[in-house]
């Protein structure tokens, strides 16, 4: 297991987050990148030597400040279930690229970007090219929004 | 590349980690990566003293970022629960200077 | 794994708005921001640096310095938070011992 999967799980779950400097910040994990970047809301910041306490509404933290998070023990469990789920789902996720466009060249560029992506990044997508597609081709509308 | 494969074995294994604040981390080893973050379950740090016993802090599941690790050590459980943490007396460990 | 383009925060939100971005070194600015690019390069004007204890670096202190409009460059950045609700608070955590 990946600690950036096992992080990415995370997700929507509270966690604490100490930096070099050693300060901590716990918060609720909004959003992470693939350097460990990370997005908390709901924030408290602890000084380094626990004297001090700042709420604050949400903050960017760059990754490479970070010293280590904690994170719920149940994430783990998560990340298991999702993985394999993932797996799962890989080959229909092929089927989402049709949509949008009528013809297979230009569906190809972006093929790829569609299997890489979340669902819902997926999912979005399909609705904005929704309008056009539909009028120029019937092929890719019937699939991918099942 | 070597790193990975060094870490591999020790998968679902208790290790000891000694991070460059020089903290002591003792877990489960769930997972890692090509810049040795690691993911550490069921973790404990170990607080060393001259003073008294060694004390056992429980953090629970931890992701320690590759850049604040010094060293990674496999544990010999049967070792360790022979140990008495309450008699073992150490300095502690200064923070790495960079 | 999403997140690889779009960044992970979207600064457009905090433009016009007051932020306080944390620096590598320790260094603490407060400012409006004006611009910023993908690399977190910002731009903060009539921005203020919050100076620190001199014999305790890790103390802010409430000495202020006037630093106007800066660049803040990118790989510098530790930490950005929008000013707008962030305050001091007493000691939230209900465990009396900081263990």
């Amino acid at each position: 297991m990946l600690p950036l999967s096992l992080l990415k799980t995370a997700q929507g779950h509270p966690m604490l987050v100490e930096l070099k400097n050693g300060e901590t910040y716990n918060g609720h994990l909004v959003n992470c990148d693939t350097w460990m970047n990370i997005h908390l809301r709901e924030v408290i910041c602890t000084s380094k030597d626990g004297d001090r306490f700042w709420r604050m509404p949400e903050c960017y933290i760059r990754g490479n400040t970070i010293k280590y998070l904690r994170v719920p023990d149940e994430v783990i469990d998560k990340v298991q279930e999702e993985t394999k789920s993932r797996a799962d789902r890989k080959p229909p996720g092929v089927g989402g690229r049709g949509r949008g466009r009528g013809r297979d060249e230009s569906a190809a560029g972006r093929q790829a970007k569609g299997i890489g992506r979340g669902m819902e990044d997926a999912g979005a997508k399909g609705r904005g090219k929704g309008g056009p597609g539909a009028k120029s081709g019937g092929k890719g509308g019937g699939r991918g929004r099942g | 590349m070597s790193t990975g494969l060094g870490l591999e074995s020790l998968v679902d294994q208790t290790i000891s980690v000694i991070t460059n604040d020089g903290r002591n981390i003792v877990g489960v080893l769930r997972g890692f990566d090509q810049a040795t973050n690691l993911i550490l379950d069921e973790s404990h740090e170990r607080v060393y003293s001259t003073k008294e016993g060694v004390q056992q802090l429980v953090l629970g599941l931890y992701i320690i970022r590759g850049d604040n690790i010094s060293v990674v050590g496999e544990l010999d459980e049967d070792l360790d629960n022979n140990l008495d943490m309450s008699k073992l007396r150490a300095h502690p460990l200064k923070p790495v200077v960079h | 794994m999403s997140g690889r383009k779009e960044t992970v925060l979207d600064l457009a939100k905090f433009v016009d708005k007051g932020v306080q971005v944390k620096l590598t070194g320790g260094r603490q600015v407060v400012g409006t921001l004006k611009g910023y690019d993908q690399l977190l390069n910002l731009v903060l004007d009539e921005a203020v640096e919050h100076l620190r204890d001199a014999d305790d670096p890790l103390k802010t202190t409430d000495q202020k310095r006037s630093l106007g409009l800066i660049v803040c460059r990118g790989t510098a950045v530790m930490l950005v938070a929008p000013t707008d609700g962030t305050d001091e608070i007493s000691n939230p955590f209900v465990q009396p011992d900081g263990a």
